[in-house]
């Protein structure tokens, strides 16, 4: 790669650019365009987002600065400098969770009926008397308080559990010194509980931690509470397993997650209004910093929203639960294989629905003619179907083999249990390659059909897991093409630990040549520029941060090539830079579901080419997992995922635009039509299952219908 | 159904091979599943003399595998084959046993030309071109792990077929000492290769002209792909070679093998494969190296398909099996007047009696090839052509006959003059079991009848008719205008054997012609 492209200055660290994408969700629980519970939503998930953020991204870097790694990364910064400049980005971004909180979401909530208590004087007798009841009843049984003192240590506080802190004087000893106690608010419990409301017609509310401070005297009963406040630890949780050494993966990794609690304290999070001695305390037995306590002026661990939104009644303040739609092509009335034989089949979810894929393994496990399935898991579902129907399958005398991906992070503990049960089942179960993450979604059902034998292929961007599938935009194909089935069988060959294939007739996998095919057919569409052709290349991913990659970007604008990118999260490309990225722009859209699918476009001189993948365009996708590249060949469906392409590109509300400092704007409307492109593909697959003749012709054809714009005066 | 399952497993030098199949007489041979497991067998047992357990306990393993994965795609039979690696290894039965009663596969262990006659299978099988190219002069190299085999076919027809022990996994575990104190690595596994190369070209190649040099190995259609990037060809120039050589040989392996997008355990035996393939060009003098795919896998398909009548051979293999032993029979030479006339008797008489001696048409062909070598030991000692001929056979490659099959010629052979040993006598010293020795006992009286009715080398019968009269006796009548007096004297002696055997009396009768 040349250098010219590599200079520092023109990335962005990636980091920094993770909690943009951060701030985006936090600007859509700002947006009073957006109904308010769906607010709520937003704002919790910038919290787990942040959680996990910390517990991996900032953990790793806390490791190396420990390690005194001070190596640059492509952006020219140091772990040391990252880190701060982390904290100081994070401390704004954390006080302006709390405002929307407090100013916008908070008084919200109250008008439209929902009181939150926040300090447990603002009950009224009845309701202090219910929650004084039911803390008897149900709380008290469960808490363990502690007290520290000369002859009890300091506990050992639970990563990411939520606590109170308290200080304690003895009763009727007036020099005595004040000592400090702590008690986890239990997990088990729900953490918002209904009380009698205040107003008739109203609901009101209390979080359990409050709850439990208001009765804190009763746990420490010769004792005076002197003060009580919340407070929350993050440790050091990224797993990093040095695989050598294992010689058994799964032992490892069982011994990691015991080790993973006891982790160094990478992040202390209190209230505000927290009593300095008791600050002092903590500060001192978690060995932290200044720079790593966040200071809140609300509820900590803001992820109970999520439970919030869950509240019965307010669905006027929702958005209306959208049905994923059936997909035309599965009519259901014939055999899945056959219709598949019939014609490649192409999902896009949530608009339709995941069961096909489902339906798919559910019926290779009874069909007598099928001999064999196979696939890779990743992450899949607390009650999986997909598990449940793959046992079944084996039982049924299928041959029946699974990759479990046990690196799947904080979802090792998970993934072990339902493995040991396919196991048990009768499954050959693969648990990963050492040293790779196996991030490939692919399932393969082998049939002995009358002319031979057919196997039936489902490759997809985004895990076998049919909860979030109604929730991230995804793509899948489902198919028999004779070329990509022997790939498949190739897939899974390579998967089990045997030689690579001689060629592949139509996949390409990471980590082995994968890159170097995206690298080819970047610069095949430069080669179209250079010649004065047009040259136009349009990727849609979750991710980009790879520096080859971004290079080659650089490189191709540079020559002409006309590049549009999709990404929804980090994006260390920089826009904008004369000679270097004037032809590329970047938008991102982040909307009511996770924009996760994987597309990849390239003019190719007039062939165009079309291709879904599991795969960002981040280093760890391309050297160290393995991921597939798959082709859409089919004119018609090509189509269709151009057509996927083209409405992103034409989202003038959800999208926003990357400009060269490095913020997002929302996209300059004047002239253009209001359209949103998730509502669009709801209503575009309401429109395919219509049953009008017209619509089945001209599927690929439909015009956009005319959007309500939500809001004008802007 | 309308199609077969088939795997075939071939356990190699360097690599054991899983291959799945489905056969049916519309779409031929059609691999569905090919798994390759990279482990060296031959390192152990070139290097000691047998496969140690660690190796043992890894292929079982790996047959474990394979029997699961032959199990999803409904495998209805299979075979499983080992070539040098196994064979050369001391522990050979013990290992079979071992691993059949961990993986209840039966791994069954080919003679060279066995292997060898396989990997002609395959090539004919999957190459519409091999008919056209081997009408031309054309040398069929195989290098392997364990030795190189070289093939010239002429006319169609295969003229001699040789073994030399020098495979690539065999050099380099001959050469490791040498590989670390030599930067000349490439000038020491030439000088090795030189000896034995010269030796061949002196017996064997002596001035056939050849113009190809079909290739079977490794790296080559790497290198194919990387001398001729994505143009479909798949013939390599000599000259295209030798600049591909020489480039490999100035950048070094590891640099080359990366260019060739050979993964680095596949790369270790790439030095030593391109050395032989280019001392083979220079030998040869063939001017362009055509590149077919052949391995065992599709030989035992293609054997299997054509046993089970799924397909029909497109080459005629028994044509090159008796070429061969024609070849043989030349080298020590023997009368060609004399077996070609007895060729026809024998024939003759053992297609009237079919339904009496109950054999097939493989039976039919080791007669023929006894008939062919029948008298090859007189070349060393007339007083004891016999067991000249069986010792002659028995180090003799006959291509395309198993062990089992050439020690069956080499006893009819060697009973045709001499005395027939009692079955647990011959059981003794050989693995051949009953029915082998019937077989034997029975093509043994036909061959001594043939033999007798021309005891005078003179072509005196040149056609029979034979005619089975009143169930006890087989009338031989001959038409000749000479005189058979020696013939017939003698007959009564020779015809014993076989009246003994199918109880029927033949008897010669002349009908004098003009």
């Amino acid at each position: 790669m040349k250098k010219e492209y590599m200079k520092s200055e023109y990335y962005e660290n990636r980091e920094l650019s993770w909690l943009g994408f951060n701030e985006r969700i936090l600007g859509e629980a700002r947006d009073k365009k957006n109904p308010l519970f769906e607010r709520l939503k937003f704002l919790s998930i910038t919290a787990s987002n942040l959680d996990e953020f910390f517990m991996v991204r900032v953990a790793s870097l806390k490791d190396m600065v420990n390690a005194e790694y001070s190596k640059k990364d492509y952006s020219g910064m140091t772990p040391q400098q990252q880190l701060n400049a982390i904290h100081d980005r994070v401390h704004d971004f954390v006080s302006s969770q709390y405002s929307t909180w407090q100013r916008s979401l908070l008084p919200g909530l109250r008008q439209c009926g929902l009181q939150v208590i926040e300090e447990h004087e603002e009950l009224n007798p009845e309701q202090a008397k219910y929650v004084d009841q039911y803390f008897v009843e149900n709380v008290y049984p469960v808490l363990t308080p502690m007290a520290v003192d000369s002859s009890r240590p300091f506990p050992l506080i639970v990563n990411k559990t939520l606590n109170l802190g308290a200080l304690l004087k003895k009763k009727n000893e007036a020099d005595a010194e004040l000592e400090f106690a702590t008690v986890q608010v239990p997990a088990v419990l729900p953490r918002i509980i209904l009380i009698p409301p205040a107003q008739k017609d109203g609901t009101s509310v209390i979080l359990l931690e409050d709850m439990i401070a208001r009765n804190m005297s009763q746990l420490f009963l010769s004792y005076d509470v002197l003060c009580v406040h919340p407070y929350r630890i993050m440790r050091n949780a990224d797993l990093t397993i040095d695989e050598d050494e294992a010689s058994d993966l799964l032992k490892e990794i069982q011994k990691q997650l015991k080790k993973r609690q006891w982790g160094e304290v990478i992040r202390l999070e209190v209230d505000e209004k927290i009593d300095k001695r008791l600050l002092k305390i903590l500060k001192r037995e978690f060995e932290i910093k200044e720079d790593a306590i966040y200071r809140t002026s609300g509820p900590l661990d803001l992820t109970f929203l999520m439970k919030m939104y869950g509240l019965d009644g307010f669905e006027d303040y929702k958005e209306p639960r959208y049905t994923p739609q059936p997909v035309p092509e599965l009519t259901g009335k014939r055999d899945i294989f056959e219709e598949i034989r019939a014609r490649d089949i192409l999902l896009h979810h949530p608009y339709q629905t995941f069961d096909p894929v489902v339906d798919f393994v559910r019926k290779a496990a009874k069909d007598p003619q099928v001999l064999a399935i196979k696939q890779t898991l990743y992450r899949v579902s607390g009650n999986s179907p997909i598990i449940a129907a793959l046992a079944q399958a084996a039982e049924n005398g299928k041959q029946v083999s699974v990759l479990v991906e046990l690196k799947a992070r904080f979802d090792e503990e998970h993934n072990i249990v339902w493995a040991k049960m396919l196991e048990r089942a009768g499954c050959h179960v693969i648990y990963g390659l050492v040293g790779l993450k196996t991030h490939s979604k692919i399932t393969l059902v082998v049939r002995r059909e009358e002319d031979g034998i057919r196997r039936y292929v489902h490759l997809g961007t985004g895990n076998y897991n049919d909860s979030t599938a109604k929730l991230y935009t995804d793509m899948g194909l489902l198919t028999c093409s004779e070329p990509i089935g022997e790939d498949a069988t190739a897939v899974f060959n390579m998967l089990s630990g045997y030689s690579e294939p001689a060629n592949w007739n139509k996949l390409s996998l990471a980590p082995l040549w994968l890159r170097e095919r995206f690298l080819a057919m970047i610069r095949r569409e430069m080669e179209y520029a250079k010649n004065g052709e047009p040259a136009h290349i349009i990727a849609k991913m979750n991710s980009l941060c790879d520096p080859e990659m971004i290079a080659a970007l650089y490189e191709a604008s540079a020559a002409g090539v006309k590049i549009e990118l999709i990404i929804r999260g980090i994006c260390s490309l920089r826009v904008g830079i004369p000679g270097i990225s004037e032809n590329i722009s970047v938008r991102s859209i982040v909307g009511t579901f996770l924009e996760h699918s994987r597309i990849y476009y390239f003019l190719n001189g007039g062939q165009e080419e079309v291709y879904l993948a599991s795969a960002d365009w981040m280093p760890r996708n391309l050297d160290r997992r393995v991921e597939i590249l798959f082709p859409i060949e089919n004119e018609l469906l090509k189509k269709e995922v151009l057509h996927v392409l083209e409405i992103q590109l034409q989202d003038t509300i959800k999208a926003q635009i990357k400009q060269p400092d490095g913020t997002y704007e929302k996209v300059d409307r004047r002239g253009k039509a209001a359209l949103c492109a998730q509502i669009y593909f709801m209503e575009y697959a309401k429109g395919l299952n219509r049953p009008q003749e017209d619509v089945m012709h001209d599927r690929v054809f439909i015009p956009a219908e005319p959007m309500e714009d939500p809001d004008d005066e802007e | 159904m309308a199609c077969t399952m088939f795997a075939a497993i071939d356990v190699g030098s360097y690599e054991v091979n899983l291959k799945i199949y489905e056969l049916s007489a519309r779409k031929g041979i059609h691999v569905v599943n090919h798994v390759r497991h990279r482990m060296e067998l031959g390192k152990d047992t070139y290097a000691t003399g047998r496969i140690g357990t660690p190796l043992v306990d890894e292929l079982c393993e790996v047959f474990l595998d394979f029997r699961r994965i032959m199990k999803e795609f409904g495998v209805e039979d299979y075979r499983a084959c080992a070539t040098s690696a196994v064979r050369e290894s001391s522990n050979q039965v013990m290992l079979l046993d071992r691993i059949f009663l961990k993986t209840g596969i039966r791994l069954e262990v080919l003679s060279n030309s066995e292997q060898r006659f396989l990997g002609y299978k395959s090539i004919a099988s999957s190459s519409e071109r091999f008919q056209e190219i081997i009408e031309k002069g054309t040398a069929i190299v195989d290098v392997g792990g364990g030795s190189i085999q070289l093939s010239l076919y002429d006319k169609d027809n295969l003229v001699t077929t040789q073994n030399i022990r020098l495979g690539t996994l065999r050099l380099r575990e001959r050469l490791a000492d040498v590989a670390e104190r030599t930067v000349r690595y490439a000038a020491v596994i030439e000088e090795l290769l030189n000896n034995e190369m010269r030796t061949y070209r002196k017996l064997y190649l002596k001035d056939r002209n050849i113009r190809y040099m079909l290739l079977v190995g490794n790296y080559i259609q790497y290198i194919n792909q990387y001398i001729h990037k994505d143009r479909e060809i798949n013939q390599i120039t000599k000259d295209e070679f030798i600049t591909f050589y020489d480039e490999f040989i100035q950048s070094g392996q590891p640099a080359m093998a990366e260019k060739l997008g050979i993964s680095n355990e596949n790369s270790t035996l790439l030095l030593p494969t391109l050395v032989i393939y280019k001392r083979l060009l220079e030998e040869t003098g063939a001017e362009n190296v055509v590149i077919l795919g052949m391995d065992l896998g599709d030989g035992l398909a293609f054997d299997y398909a054509e046993r089970r009548k799924i397909l029909k051979p497109g080459h005629n293999f028994e044509n090159d099996i008796l070429e061969a032993a024609r070849n043989i029979a030349k080298r020590y030479h023997t009368n060609r007047n004399h077996t070609q006339v007895m060729e026809r008797l024998a024939l003759t008489i053992y297609d009237k009696i079919k339904a009496v001696h109950g054999l097939g048409k493989r039976e039919r062909l080791l007669l023929q090839i006894s008939v062919l070598l029948h008298d090859c030991g007189k070349y060393i000692n007339m007083s004891q052509p016999s067991q000249c001929s069986y010792n002659i056979i028995m180090a003799t490659e006959v291509i395309g006959l198993s062990h089992m099959e050439r020690e069956i010629v080499a006893n009819i052979v060697r009973f045709n003059s001499g005395s027939i040993l009692p079955f647990e006598e011959l059981a003794a010293a050989s693995l051949l079991e009953r029915s082998e020795y019937i077989t034997i006992i029975k093509l043994t009286a036909i061959l001594r009848l043939a033999n007798a009715m021309d005891r005078s080398h003179k072509q005196k019968i040149k056609d029979i008719k034979v005619n089975i009269k009143d169930n006890h006796t087989m009338q031989i009548l001959v038409d000749t205008t000479e005189d058979l007096t020696l013939e017939q004297a003698l007959f009564p002696e020779k015809a014993e054997l076989f009246e003994e055997v199918y109880s029927l009396r033949p008897v010669l009768k002349a009908k004098r012609l003009g």
